[in-house]
């Protein structure tokens, strides 16, 4: 706080000084001076050390003041300073040897004789293509004179003197100073190309970085289409402040899990709001998909919407335009309810006036897994058995098919197979290609796309993840360009074929003298043994049971809008969302045990999903110019409406193989699930911007939701933001200053925000029918449900915003800092209820309160430039913290023994590990009063906590090129502590063996073998009895250790053809170019990634990619 | 021409003019009924009864289902071993008599819990609701409180002390206490004569208005016997010897509906010692006890088939027990002979085949037992006798008139419980229930569980097992199984 007090002291000092200059002296009362073109401050200063008369003026009004030529010898000063004024705009008085400096009043002739010199100066601004610039500001320089343009462009500037400076400018333009005249014709300005002056789309609109009052980042798509992803969120990793982005699986298609400034619901969801084209998007797919791609960040405990996968791979990353994340309340509170965990606006590429252009994108390349984890060979694991036999007392191993087949002679004790390399050690294709034509002219513009993407899998066996797209967009205005229209459509298919489980489980597990995958004959080996039964879960037969996954996304949007009056519009978007899914998993008979086939029969589950939605959103837009300043003023309605339905169905008893795709060749099937949900959504909204000649901008905006998953009792909700934004650097004292700062903004806001990612009728009371093959009796099941809640209501997160945009050296290094503490309370979260309730847990909106703050920096800068190199860098830092602040319940409740008042949300709590006891072999731990103990209670002696969210993440960027060469390079950090894999797995303890399994990483090796022995981990065994303390060991501070890592995320290199001869073979021009994903990962954590943290799911893979980019 | 592109615009936005309300509100989903109607017609009140019977049964892998008891309190108990290499922790916890409240235990918590809220919810529904007929809200409430006995008998059994939930005011029962075992045997009492008094005395079918055709019946609904039958059980655990009788004579003398039958029939569907019998809800099984306890996977006890039955049990048979030859059957791998039950025979029917077997809820030769201990307990030692013979010839063996016609009464009673052993082996739990109403639990299991659990030390509270932790953090106001507070 002192540093803070210090520092505004010091801020006050120097601004005082810099308008007001007061300094006392005192000398002779005589004048001498001889010069020509002084500047009458230089006068002043002069007067002073001579005479000791103290002057007191403003730098402002000094800006006015005219040089003087002066030749005094030994004058009185009040002489000197009659010269000196002469002519000048201003006066003077004295009073206590102190002359004070002010604007002469014009006199009425004066003022006459200035209406006499002033002209009306009119002129039209346009672009460099001609096109008027309606909104651009004209104004006198240095003075506060100005007008703006109407909607052709147009101005009218009244009284100014003839050739007086005309400073004029228009975001995303560079500003132009010209000299006044009556009829100024065109002025042209030419496109700006600052970073600050780049389009961002926010909610209901566009602005620029350099006017925005809110928190908004903005990717284009030049560093999307540089990354080998089949997932744009994927392309976010690691370059936008505040958003938090981990992917869940290596596989095409995997769960994504996004947090924008961290976590702010306890239980309900935490997904931001995605908008494509104005068109709300679903943030999580139903159930249907294949569960080994993973989740996308689920918190909810039973939300109606949680599948696996996530809903952005099925939109194609080459039709994306732009995408804005928007964080703080200015951007996202008009969005109400649905944003409190921020927004992420997609724009899609739309068609661009101009000769029809051809573009075509190609890419080949292959993926591997990128690291190999360190597991015992085949010496080092029958040591471990036979230690373990050893110290169980146990002399033979177990017989049987379910025994010890590794040591009962049934298995190659010789074999030393690497199951890494085998299983997950593939090469997986990877294929894209994107096509467009676009083209038309000013008034009708159109674009057509197509896209097909394949990615196969490291895994053995033919299983690919298929994409295939189409989409179009065409814009058309009137002639007169008050009636627009925009429509654009997309239909993406994707084929995902995979297998019922995630090799990589049993690429680690699996024993290295596990019997080989294969018959001599081809056939699968089933490590069949003396008595013809088998010997080993052969993990390849698993790959027999094929999960075929197929989604349909089609999105369609329009937008109509007709200017009524000029800066009156009225709008309105329609736009129609259907993703649909079909899956097809099977089992078949032949994936199983030989000996069990005759119990055995075929199925296969048919799943099928659509959820759709359909919006409009009806808007009156109005600017004019009030005062100096520009006025906006929008006032709209949503109206929404969800709907989802899906059934599962299992078909069996299939007579062969070949059929087992159809339905109807099933003699028996059963209804497994079913969902039919519908939801509705309506609201008003607005927003005011005021823009006070760029300098000063204040934003409100309000909006009014209601929904239907809450009780008829609170079905709507206000909220509200206030935005402001101060551009200092066009303040005149800081541009005369301070130089070499180009830009500088200094923002606020303050807001409300709502989340309602609740499933719906959680406020009903409803009865479900039970599925049975036989119903009891011939009649159907029906059960309650869950407990209903009608009192719920809305979530509420207020979010407060500081930043700071900074700009040097003509923007050439830009820094944006913001500050951020959003606070959510009235928490909608399933509250724990004891089974005695007769559920496991209720939605109820809880008390207490969650406090997201953190930092968030970035620095662009441009480093070198020349015609033929440039070099540049862009870093960001997030720097969050979730705590939860306040919960008067916790007693009461479950939360009591995980949630920590003023502690991180992500707390957990552990036991204290004291290694292995060298007496007995066993792990000991702490208890509550210090001593060791090897069976710690769970409810006393957990007092370690440790904070598993990220501490820090960011990402380092650099871009240089070279004459046609660019290369980018994306490093991504995160600093966090992750479970390692040192102790081996959770449930088995080292030693143990069950079908195949148990294979141990060598950190393993460091064991107590005997009394006295210092060891990490305890005794092998092969039994269940140490199963309690492998569990805790889980449950200790042993096993969190840093995860935090450094990946070489992406880099790319391309060059493009000189243009001489691109266009001697006819095309406009080609880029070639090898790019690169997750390329290197540095870190210390001991497992296999420490993004998924986990050592048995398929790790991001590290893709490269080379490619080629044609213009025609 | 503005006229034109204003009537694109008005057109697309008229629509729009509804009322708000009307946009926000949404009927219940399509996969759902709501509350009020689930008792407005009698098929929907009495599938709300169905999904009571419909997950009693369940498989090892789903435990929860009480039929499960059946091999789980027969892990606890003597009954039942479990082969190590199996590799399931928590069966070989109860079976090593070693769980903890994070271990196991919390199958039939959760289980019976989460289906006496079904039950509380019908009983409030069923007594509120006007459409229902008449008939069929006097069954289904009478089968409502029958159910909720079932749950409760298990759990005071099972748990000792647990509290006692009547309501569905989940405000309530989230902070209940634990009620003492007298309370909540009042209420299993209280219950089941309430059961008694609404239920109907003969099978109903699925309407739950007409009986079936004499001797065509379908014994799956509950009936007014089924409560006598549960009663006479009750008593018995509470040792109200003369009630106990009164309750078994009474389900005895139907001899219309109730008769011993031979032994390869006992478990067969509709057979006439059955007093309530659950059908297989999966077209791949008849029971789930077949597919549990019928050792055929790799010819030997494995993760699917982990059980067999205890030495303890198989050694008491005397020679020429048909319930040893008709009850179970053996398997020999590498030298060892491992016995399984096969009360259940029918295991992987060919799809779409006849079913044969029902789970038996409860039977005669139960019952007989209980007037057996009664009538000893009383001192009508012939009675006992009589009862217990019955039994015994049924099976083949020498009865104990022609054997030990002098026998004292403690011998007697002794003998009953060594027979229920015999009897009901692997069947709902009885073995474990009756050793610890029998009070020889710590004089079984001190030799028991040593042999289990590699000279493991049997303790006394490990006749109950643990609350689990979850529910003991989610309640404050909920005490641990006392013993296992640690």
């Amino acid at each position: 706080m002192g540093k803070i007090i210090r520092v505004m002291k010091l801020v006050i000092i120097l601004l005082t000084t810099a308008i007001i200059q007061v300094s006392a002296a005192s000398y002779a009362q005589k004048v001498t001076m001889k010069q020509h073109g002084i500047e009458l401050v230089n006068v002043f200063q002069e007067i002073r050390k001579q005479t000791g008369y103290d002057f007191l003026y403003s730098d402002k009004i000094m800006e006015q003041a005219k040089p003087v030529d002066l030749n005094l010898q030994d004058v009185g000063i009040e002489e000197a300073l009659e010269i000196c004024f002469k002519d000048q705009p201003l006066s003077y008085s004295i009073e206590n040897k102190i002359v004070t400096v002010r604007l002469k009043k014009p006199g009425f002739l004066s003022r006459i004789a200035a209406a006499f010199g002033s002209i009306d100066a009119s002129g039209r601004v346009v672009d460099s293509e001609n096109r008027p610039l309606p909104g651009a500001s004209v104004k006198v320089k240095k003075t506060e004179k100005g007008v703006s343009t109407d909607k052709d462009g147009r101005f009218f500037l009244r009284g100014v003197e003839e050739g007086a400076v005309l400073v004029v400018s228009f975001i995303g333009y560079l500003p132009k100073e010209v000299s006044a005249s009556a009829n100024m014709g065109n002025v042209v300005l030419e496109q700006s190309l600052s970073k600050l002056d780049e389009v961002q789309v926010i909610a209901y609109g566009t602005t620029t970085q350099r006017l925005s009052t809110g928190n908004v980042t903005t990717i284009k798509a030049d560093v999307i289409e540089k990354q080998p992803v089949n997932n744009p969120l994927l392309a976010l990793q690691g370059r936008v402040p505040g958003l938090f982005i981990e992917q869940a699986t290596g596989f095409a298609g995997t769960g994504v899990k996004v947090r924008i400034q961290g976590q702010n619901s306890y239980r309900a969801g935490n997904d931001p709001l995605y908008v494509i084209d104005g068109v709300p998007f679903n943030s999580q797919l139903l159930p249907g998909a294949n569960p080994i791609l993973g989740n996308s960040g689920v918190t909810a405990r039973y939300s109606n919407t949680s599948g696996a996968s996530n809903p952005l791979n099925f939109i194609n990353p080459a039709d994306i335009e732009s995408i804005d994340i928007l964080k703080d309340a200015d951007a996202t509170s008009i969005y109400g309810s649905r944003a409190a965990n921020g927004a992420i606006l997609i724009t899609t590429k739309k068609g661009k006036a101009g000769d029809t252009r051809v573009n075509l994108n190609l890419q080949s390349g292959w993926a591997k897994v990128p690291r190999k984890l360190e597991i015992m060979n085949s010496q080092q694991y029958l040591e471990m058995r036979m230690e373990a036999f050893r110290n169980d007392g146990i002399t033979e191993p177990g017989p049987g098919p379910y025994g010890d087949s590794d040591l009962n002679g049934t298995w190659d004790k010789s074999r030393n197979a690497d199951w890494q390399e085998e299983l997950i050690g593939g090469t997986a294709q990877y294929q894209d290609a994107n096509a467009s034509i676009s083209g038309g002219t000013d008034k009708t513009a159109f674009l057509i796309g197509t896209g097909y993407h394949r990615e196969t899998n490291v895994f053995p066996g033919d299983f690919a993840d298929q994409k295939g797209s189409i989409r179009f967009s065409i814009n058309n205005s009137s002639a007169n360009n008050r009636f627009k229209l925009q429509f654009s459509g997309s239909y993406l298919f994707d084929n995902n074929k995979l297998p019922n489980v995630d090799m990589t489980n049993s690429a680690i597990k699996l024993a290295p003298v596990a019997p080989e995958i294969y018959l001599p004959d081809g056939s699968i080996n089933w490590g069949t043994d003396e008595y013809g039964y088998s010997s080993f879960e052969n993990p390849i037969a698993v790959l027999n049971d094929k999960f075929f996954n197929k989604t349909q996304n089609l999105m369609s949007n329009m937008i109509l809008s007709y200017e009524i009056l000029p800066g009156f519009e009225l709008k309105s978007n329609f736009g129609y969302n259907s993703l649909g899914s079909s899956s097809n998993s099977k089992a078949y008979i032949e994936s199983n045990y030989p000996e069990i086939r005759p119990y055995l029969v075929r199925s296969t589950t048919f799943g099928s999903n659509t959820s759709a939605s359909w919006i409009v959103e009806p808007q009156l837009t109005y600017y004019r110019n009030v005062n100096r300043g520009r006025l906006e003023l929008l006032f709209g309605g949503t109206i929404r409406q969800d709907k989802s339905i899906g059934s599962s169905i299992i078909g069996y008893g299939f007579s062969n193989d070949l059929v087992m795709d159809d339905l109807l060749s099933a003699p028996f099937s059963d209804p497994v699930s079913s969902i039919g949900y519908q939801s509705k959504y309506i609201a008003a909204f607005g927003r005011v911007n005021y823009n006070w000649l760029n300098k000063y901008i204040i934003n409100l905006s309000l909006r009014r939701d209601g929904s239907s998953k809450f009780g008829p009792k609170s079905q709507f909700h206000n909220f509200a933001s206030v935005g402001s934004a101060w551009i200092f650097s066009d303040e005149e004292f800081i541009k005369e200053q301070v130089k070499f700062l180009s830009f500088g903004k200094l923002r606020a806001s303050y807001g409300t925000t709502g989340s309602d990612q609740i499933g719906d009728y959680r406020f009903m009371s409803l009865y479900q029918p039970q599925s049975t093959s036989l119903p009891y009796q011939g009649t159907p099941s029906y059960r309650p449900i869950g407990i209903p809640n009608p009192y719920l209501q809305w979530e509420e997160t207020r979010k407060l915003s500081i930043g700071l945009d900074l700009g040097f050296f003509r923007d050439r290094i830009l820094l944006n800092a913001n500050y951020y503490r959003n606070t959510s309370s009235n928490q909608l979260s399933e509250y724990t209820l004891p089974i005695t309730t007769g559920s496991i847990g209720i939605t109820r909106n809880q008390a207490f309160k969650i406090r997201n703050s953190g930092w968030e920096v970035m620095l662009t800068t441009n480093n070198l430039k020349t015609n033929t190199f440039t070099w540049s860098s862009s870093i960001n830092l997030t720097r969050p913290k979730t705590l939860l602040v306040d919960y008067p319940e916790i007693i009461k409740s479950s939360a009591a023994s995980t949630a920590i008042i003023g502690q991180p949300l992500s707390v957990i709590k552990l036991y204290h590990f004291l290694g292995v006891d060298p007496a007995t072999g066993k792990y000991q731990f702490e208890d509550k009063n210090g001593n060791p103990t090897f069976t710690p209670n769970a409810e006393e002696d957990k007092f370690i906590e440790i904070d598993a969210a990220p501490k820090f993440f960011g990402g380092i960027q650099n871009t240089i090129s070279f004459k046609g060469f660019q290369l980018d390079v994306l490093f991504s950090f995160v600093n966090q502590k992750g479970q390692d894999f040192s102790y081996g797995y959770r449930t088995s303890s080292p030693g143990a063996f069950g079908g195949g399994s148990y294979n141990q990483p060598i950190s393993v090796l460091n064991r107590w073998r005997q009394p006295g022995d210092i060891s990490t981990i305890q005794k092998y065994t092969t039994g269940y009895d140490q199963l309690q303390s492998q569990s805790d060991v889980y449950n200790s501070d042993a096993t969190w250790v840093d995860a935090s890592y450094i990946r070489l995320k992406n880099a790319s290199l391309s060059w493009i053809l000189p243009e001489k001869i691109a266009h001697k073979i006819k095309i406009n021009s080609c880029d070639i170019f090898i790019q690169g994903q997750n390329l290197w990962t540095i870190t210390g954590f001991n497992g296999l990634d420490p993004e998924t943290k986990s050592s048995l799911t398929l790790p991001p893979l590290r893709v490269i990619v080379i490619g080629m980019k044609i213009s025609l | 021409m503005k006229i034109k592109y204003l009537f694109i615009m008005a057109c697309s936005l008229l629509f729009i003019s509804s009322g708000c309300r009307k946009l926000v509100e949404v009927d219940g989903p399509s996969t759902s009924i709501s509350s009020a109607n689930a008792y407005k017609t009698n098929a929907t009140a009495i599938g709300v009864l169905n999904s009571l019977y419909v997950n009693m049964l369940g498989s090892l892998t789903s435990p929860g289902q009480l039929n499960s008891l059946s091999c789980i309190a027969g892990l606890s108990a003597d009954e039942l071993s479990y082969e190590r290499l199996a590799g399931s922790s928590i069966l070989d916890s109860y079976y090593r008599n070693v769980l903890t409240n994070t271990t196991g235990g919390n199958s039939y918590w959760s289980g019976s819990y989460s289906k006496l809220f079904v039950v509380n919810s019908a009983i409030i529904g069923l007594t509120e609701s006007k459409e229902l007929t008449p008939a069929v809200k006097r069954q289904l409430l009478g089968e409502a409180h029958f159910m909720r006995a079932v749950y409760y008998f298990y759990l005071v059994n099972l748990y000792g002390e647990v509290p006692l939930v009547l309501s569905t005011d989940y405000t309530v029962n989230a902070l209940i206490g634990k009620s003492s075992r007298d309370q909540v045997y009042q209420q299993i009492v209280s219950d089941l004569k309430n059961a008694q008094n609404l239920l109907n005395d003969s099978y109903l079918q699925a309407d739950c208005i007409t009986s079936y055709p004499s001797g065509l019946e379908e014994r799956i609904r509950p009936t007014k016997y089924l409560a006598t039958a549960l009663l006479a059980r009750t008593f018995l655990y509470l040792q109200d010897w003369p009630n106990a009788e009164e309750q078994a004579t009474s389900l005895i003398a139907n001899t219309n509906y109730f008769q011993l039958e031979s032994i390869d029939n006992v478990f067969l569907k509709n057979n006439r010692e059955a007093i309530w019998q659950i059908p297989s809800t999966s077209n791949t099984s008849n029971t789930p006890d077949a597919d549990t306890f019928i050792i055929r996977f790799g010819g030997a006890p494995g993760p699917n088939n982990p059980v067999y039955l205890n030495e303890a049990l198989t050694s008491d048979f005397q020679a020429g027990d048909k319930r040893k030859s008709n009850w179970m059957s053996s398997i020999v791998s590498k030298g060892i002979t491992y016995f399984y039950a096969n009360k259940y025979k029918v295991v992987s029917p060919p799809l779409g085949s006849e079913v044969k077997e029902y789970t038996v809820f409860m039977r005669l030769a139960e019952i007989y037992l209980i007037r057996a201990e009664a009538r000893a307990q009383l001192g009508n030692l012939a009675g006992a006798v009589a009862d217990l013979d019955k039994i015994k010839q049924r099976a083949g063996i020498p009865s104990v008139a022609d054997t030990n016609p002098t026998i004292g009464k403690d011998e007697l009673v002794a003998m009953i419980l060594e027979e229920k052993k015999l009897e009901l082996f692997t069947e709902w739990g009885h073995r474990w229930l009756d050793l610890k109403r029998g009070g020889k639990i710590d004089e079984v299991m001190r030799t028991v569980t040593p042999k289990k659990n590699n000279g493991g030390v049997w303790k006394s509270y490990q006749q109950f097992y643990p609350i689990p932790l979850v529910e003991l953090q989610a309640n404050p106001n909920l005490t641990p199984t006392p013993g296992y507070q640690f």
